[in-house]
This record gives C-alpha cells, structure tokens and sequence, in this order.
C-alpha cells in the first residue's frame, strides 16, 4: 500500500471481503448456469431471468450502494455527512477523498454489468444494451455518493433529496427508453453525470471536513436560539414530563418539520392540477401519505439505542419507553394537525373540493352516511395511528444496540420488498395464479395472525414485569376487539367475513413490537 | 450490620468470545472510598456498568443499597450520582437546560448547593453543552452527579485527558462527598496517584477477575520489602502489570 488510492482500495476490499466473495461466487453460478443451460429454451423465460438474474443483481446494487457511500456505518436520517470522519484527518486533499471511493465504485458497477451482460441468461429476443446500463448504475452510484456525503441543515433531509434526485434520473431514463433512445443518446443522457457528480461530492466532503452542518431545525438550532435567550421556564414537575421534553427537543420536532417543508409544495400541485381530477386524487393520497412516509425516515435516529446518559435516569424502564411513546405521538398530532388544517384550505382556495368530494358522496351512496362516515374516519385515524406506528416500530430493533441486527433488519425488508414486488408481478400476470392468490388470501392473513400470536407469547414470557404484562395483554384485547367490532359494524359481512376481519384486527395492533421494546439492557 | 452499599457476587459476562467479567465478587461497605484499578479492557467499566443496572448479569448476583439495579433502577440510580470518562452530556442542552432536566429526577435535588457548584466551576447557565471545553463539560457533569447529595458516588475513569485544574475539582468532589458522613466513593482510575491519594480501600481488576481486594495500608504492608514500603504504581505492576 504505497499510496493512499492503494489503501482505500484495500479497506473496501478487506473490510467488504465476505460480501465480495459472496457475489463472485454467485457470478460464478451464473458462469456455470449459462455454459450448461443456454441450449435449453426453457431457461430463457423472463419469470427465470426475474428470479436468477434480477433480483440478486438488484440486492447486488443496493449493497454496491451502501458499500462505496459508507452508508454501513453513517446515520442516513441526521445531518451530519456519513462520510468517515476518521478520514478527514488523511493527509490527502478532498478531491482524493472524494474522487477515489467514486472512481472505485464506477468501476465495480460497470464490472457488474458486464458480468451480468455477458453471464446472464437472457430472455429470448431481448435486446440486451452495450454499455449504457454500466454508465447508469455508476452515475446512480455517483450521485448517492454526492448527496449522502453532503451535510444537510434538516435531519431526514439527505433521504429526501437522494430519493427525489435518483428518481429523477430513472424518469430521464424511462422516458428515453419509452421514445426508444439510441445507445449513444443514452450515452450522451448519463455521461454528464458522473463529473457532475464527482464536483459534487468534493464539495461535499470539504465542507463536511470543515464542519459543515448548520442546524436550522434542530435541538442546536440558529433560528430556535431567541427562543432559547427567553425567559427560564419552569421546573418540570415530574420526571415524565422531564423525560418527554427530552424526547420531543431530541426528535419530536423533526417528522413536523419534515412535513412543514413538504406540504407546501404538494398542496401547490392543487393549484397547477385543478382541472385534471385524477391528478388532484394522485396529489391527495400524496398529501395524506406524506406523514406516514416522511416518518419511516425519520424512524431510524428516534429509535436508537439509550444513551448511557438517558439509560442511567432513575426511572423505570418503562417510563422512558414511554416517554419515546408519548413524545411519537406528540410529533404525529402536530404533523398531522398541519395537513388536516392546509388540506382543505387548500382545495377549497383551488377550486378542487368538488372533485375531492366526489369519492365521498359515491361512499355515502354506496354504504349510507353513518357507515360512510365511520369508514373515512377509520381510514383517517388508520393513516393517523400508521405514521404513529412508523415512528415507534423500529424502536424494538433500534433500542437493543445492537448494529447487526439494526442493519441486517434493514436489509431483510429491503429484501422482502423486492420478493414482495417480483412475486405481485409474476402473479398478477397469470389469470390461474392469481384466482390462487386472490383465495389464500384469508388464509395468508390468518397464518400472519397466528405467528403474531406465538410471537406475543413468547415476547411476553420474557417480560419481567408481571403487571405491565397483564395491563398489556388485557388493553392489546380491548384495542383489537374494539376494532373488529367498528369494522365489523362498518364493512358487511357480504363484502369481508368476521374471521377475515377479526385477524386484520390482530395484525394492525403493534403489540408484540412495543413489548418487545422492554427485552434488551437500558444501555442496548 | 446495615446491607453493604454493593454487593457482587459470582458475577460473569461475555461478549462472545471474550469473558469480561469472570465470577468477580466484591462487597462495599457504607462509608469511605474504594479505588478499582485495572488495565484497559480489565472489565472495570463493565462492572460499573452491572452495578449501574445498565447490563443484566449473565450469571451472578448485582444488589446495590439491598436492591437490584435491573428490576428497580429507581430505587438504585436516584440514589447515585456518576461521573465518567466519556462524558456524554447531551451537547444541545444549554448549562441550566441540563440542570433542571436532571433536577426532575432527584426528589433530593439541593438548588443551592447545585448553584455553589455552578458558581465554583464557572459554568455560565446559558452556555451550550456542546461549546464547553472537556474539562467544563467534566465539571457540569459533576454539578448533576453532586447536586442531590448522593449515598454513592460514581466515577469511572473520571479524569482521564483533564487538565490537573479540573481533576483537582473531581478530587476536591470526592473528598467532599465523603466528607459527608455515610458517603461512599467508588473511584475507577488509570492515574494511580490520584486512587492514592483518596482511596482507602483498594481493588485491583485484571481479565475480568479481582485479584487484590483490601485496604490501602494492607495492600502496602503486603508488598513490603524490607524499609521500602511500595507504591500504589509498584504494586499495580507487580500485580497486574506482568499480565
């Protein structure tokens, strides 16, 4: 290692070694697959290429991703770059900090296209690209890099800008596809991006090396610092209340300040969008979404583990459990108080509250008022208790301080969405498959309902404190039975059966996750 | 006899392969103050952090004041104050934002005893956590861990990287507190001379198990060699140094 290009080579190289023997030996299946399969029609199907090729390259390129940003060990929803701090202090300039992981994981995308390219078995009469598809992959990569590597004012903001960028250069793409672009334009469409990208990212590492994150809305806030020259308030009165002021300072503001931002520019879209209605309906379910998704996000930094400072509070553990609790539940109803009171503002001042209307009165018609009413209220306290439920699920993982067990949660619902996707696709396509599907469903939910159980049991076996655990089981049932019972009363029997009812019941109560909470050490 | 203030037994922790702790028992009594000594990764932190109740004992028995630190961490933390190394005061806080937190949680919380040491530290109230130097952030971590006048104090590895200005203040504190009749000091500490100087009653650590448990003078007279009595420092490396 004579050279610092060397050294950054080999810390990827060692530090990733499993993972990279991992994928060269799938590549080598692959090899194989295509020496002794290729003459057989049958391996050419899209279903097998879905399956062999697709998904294992696409949890290929999530990790290459996550690999070459350092995303492993950053916090993805704070403000602060995830580039290694510990790198900083690397006598090298920033263009080397910046431009070695990037050149590094160009070349290990277009390695794995080609691979792919000349390995996979490919559907019959695909037309497989040349080289373009290497070029997206590493600008998709590049730009990752940029964006995560940047500081941002707001927490959760680095997953909203990555998102928002990445998907619009899948549109650019899509869209060339879709006008049949040749390989040169889609060339000419991707090249720009990899030195854009890279000038980002020297920009980013610099000002991450020099510190910097300036809050706007964080406990360290500038704007928040008149507030903070008030007058003293008072002393809490209980350690509660002491405990919940922490949580919320700590990260009850950041889901409402996410949705501050957010709001303004999709109630925006009412106004360019009035006289298209399906428009205005995709802009309402985004405004309604916007909550429970921005507090998926948000999740993560509020459900780590206890700092030694908060676990040595002399209280119990279940008061600062609760305190994380109340201080979710406080962030949802302000995040939610500012769309249920802009939303109808705002489609009232745009014209556009006929056509939200119009949904309403068919479910009047369809169902009667009272059941009317009762349905969107349920839909609404479902959208309500989901951004709740987003915000405090992880806390079970997040609270055991244990890093593996964080990430590989992370990486088993990346997976499980993607086996989830490819699954729908390859039953809705097929008329047989999914008259099968469709049937197992009740059975499906049943078999969900019942491992949720068998969890509860044995999450609650371990609890140690007998009277939580009554108070819990008894408010888990009341809450469930309470819910069939509206649904029941709400959805006829003739559209869903009481059973079918009564397990999503089991299912939508976060039990077994908040229980779980109370296993690990205070400290994780 | 009242119960002693911790008492350990049998204690065992891994973590995986490594044995942190091996069947370590101690017992302190009420009053004085004890020194635990150890090389890195001897497992001194650890167990502070059972008797802390922020670890559940794998094996063994962790009772502080009578109690379990786990299952009653109210009854245990609210009746020690605590002081380490990493000082991880929560850096968005301003000096008296931490000082009424804390305050919330300790019925015996004494403002005017809390304003004496803010006063005598020269920590300003409206000061960020996060803009104090190390030794200033040491120093509000001891306003909280001193102003509830606690039975048992604390300190792991308290004043590693201060300046002498500030250790003088850690020790001045736990001279103070045992001062105070009944108070116990536990005191985890590299620097040696400093355990010297205060403890009387010394436990040295080494890969997991007490090896030396006993008072100062005992341990000296122990390894006395003719006209030399020995040092604190000789008698670590004699003991746990030749690991």
């Amino acid at each position: 290692m004579s050279t610092p290009a060397a050294a950054i080579a080999w810390e990827f190289r060692t530090r990733h070694r499993w993972g990279l023997i991992a994928i060269a030996a799938y590549l080598v299946v692959l090899a194989v697959c295509r020496v002794r399969l290729s003459a057989a029609p049958e391996y050419h199907s899209v279903d097998t290429f879905a399956f062999f090729v697709v998904v294992p390259l696409t949890a290929t390129f999530i990790y290459f991703l996550a690999v070459f940003s350092y995303g492993h060990g950053g916090d993805l929803a704070g403000r602060q770059s995830i580039f290694p701090p510990r790198m900083f202090t690397l006598p090298v300039s920033d263009t080397a900090l910046a431009g070695w992981p990037m050149l590094f994981g160009t070349i290990v995308m277009a390695l794995l296209w080609l691979a792919t390219r000349v390995l996979a078995l490919w559907p019959k009469g695909a037309e497989v690209p040349t080289v373009w598809p290497a070029l997206l992959a590493a600008s998709l990569l590049a730009w990752t890099q940029a964006l995560t590597w940047m500081p941002y004012p707001l927490p959760g903001m680095r997953v909203i800008l990555t998102i928002l960028w990445l998907a619009s250069i899948d549109a650019i793409v899509l869209v060339a596809l879709h006008y049949r672009a040749h390989e040169w334009m889609m060339l000419g469409i991707l090249a720009p991006n990899l030195p854009l990208a890279f000038f980002v990212a020297r920009y980013a590492v610099g000002r991450a090396r020099r510190g910097g994150a300036s809050s706007v809305l964080g406990p360290q806030s500038s704007v928040l610092r008149s507030e903070d020259r008030g007058p003293r308030t008072e002393d809490f009165r209980s350690p509660a209340r002491a405990q919940f002021w922490f949580e919320w300072r700590m990260y009850g503001r950041t889901l409402p300040a996410l949705v501050a931002v957010l709001l303004p520019f999709e109630l925006a879209m009412l106004w360019i969008y009035a006289e298209v209605p399906p428009l205005v309906y995709e802009m309402l379910g985004g405004i309604l979404l916007t909550p429970p998704f921005m507090a998926a996000f948000v999740a993560p930094a509020a459900s780590a583990a206890m700092t030694p400072f908060i676990a040595r509070r002399p209280v119990s553990g279940g008061s600062l459990i609760a305190a994380k609790l109340k201080a979710a539940a406080a962030s949802t109803a302000v995040a939610w108080q500012m769309v249920l009171i802009a939303t109808p503002l705002a489609l009232h001042f745009s014209g556009t509250m006929h056509i939200a209307m119009a949904p309403v009165d068919l479910l009047i018609d369809v169902f009667g008022a009272p059941r009317a009413i009762v349905l969107l209220l349920l839909a609404f306290l479902g959208l309500i208790a989901s951004t709740w439920k987003q915000l405090v699920q992880s806390l079970c993982i997040g609270m055991s301080g244990r890093p593996w067990l964080v990430k590989g949660s992370v990486f088993a619902t990346l997976c499980a969405i993607t086996m989830l996707g490819l699954g729908f696709g390859w039953i809705v396509t097929d008329a047989h498959r999914f008259s099968v599907a469709w049937n197992a469903i009740p059975m499906v939910v049943a078999a969900a309902a019942v491992v949720k159980v068998i969890a509860a049991i044995f999450v609650i076996s371990r609890l140690r404190t007998p009277n939580q655990l009554l108070i819990g089981v008894i408010g888990w049932n009341v809450v469930v039975f309470a819910l069939f019972a509206i649904l029941n009363w709400s959805v006829p029997g003739l559209l869903l059966s009481s059973g079918f009812l009564l397990f999503l019941s089991i299912l939508e109560v976060p039990l077994v996750r908040l229980a779980a909470i109370g296993m690990w050490n205070r400290c994780g | 006899m009242p119960d002693p203030v911790i008492s350990v037994s049998g204690l065992t922790r891994r973590f995986g392969a490594k044995t942190a702790l091996d069947s370590v028992t101690l017992t302190i009594e009420r009053g004085g103050v004890y020194g635990l000594v150890g090389a890195n990764g001897a497992g001194k932190t650890t167990l502070i952090k059972h008797i802390l109740g922020l670890l559940r004992a794998e094996s063994g028995t962790v009772r502080v004041f009578g109690r379990d630190p786990v299952s009653d961490p109210q009854g245990v933390l609210s009746r020690i104050g605590y002081l380490s190394e990493e000082n991880d005061l929560p850096g968005w806080m301003r000096v008296d934002d931490l000082i009424r937190y804390s305050k919330a949680f300790y019925p015996g919380w004494d403002d005017a005893y809390a304003e004496e040491l803010r006063t005598t530290f020269g920590l300003d109230n409206a000061a960020k956590i996060k803009t104090l130097s190390k030794g200033q952030k040491a120093r509000a971590g001891l306003v909280i861990a001193l102003a509830y006048r606690p039975e048992l104090l604390l300190l792991d590895e308290p004043s590693s990287g201060l300046d002498p200005i500030v250790r003088r203040d850690i020790l001045a504190a736990v001279i103070r507190t045992i001062a105070d009749e009944g108070r116990t000091v536990l005191f985890s500490s590299h620097l040696l001379d400093e355990v010297e100087q205060v403890a009387d009653h010394v436990t040295m650590i080494r890969q997991g198990r007490i090896v030396v448990s006993a008072p100062l003078g005992e341990i000296k007279e122990a390894h006395r060699s003719g006209e030399h009595l020995p040092s604190l420092d000789e008698i670590f490396v004699a003991r746990v140094g030749a690991a």
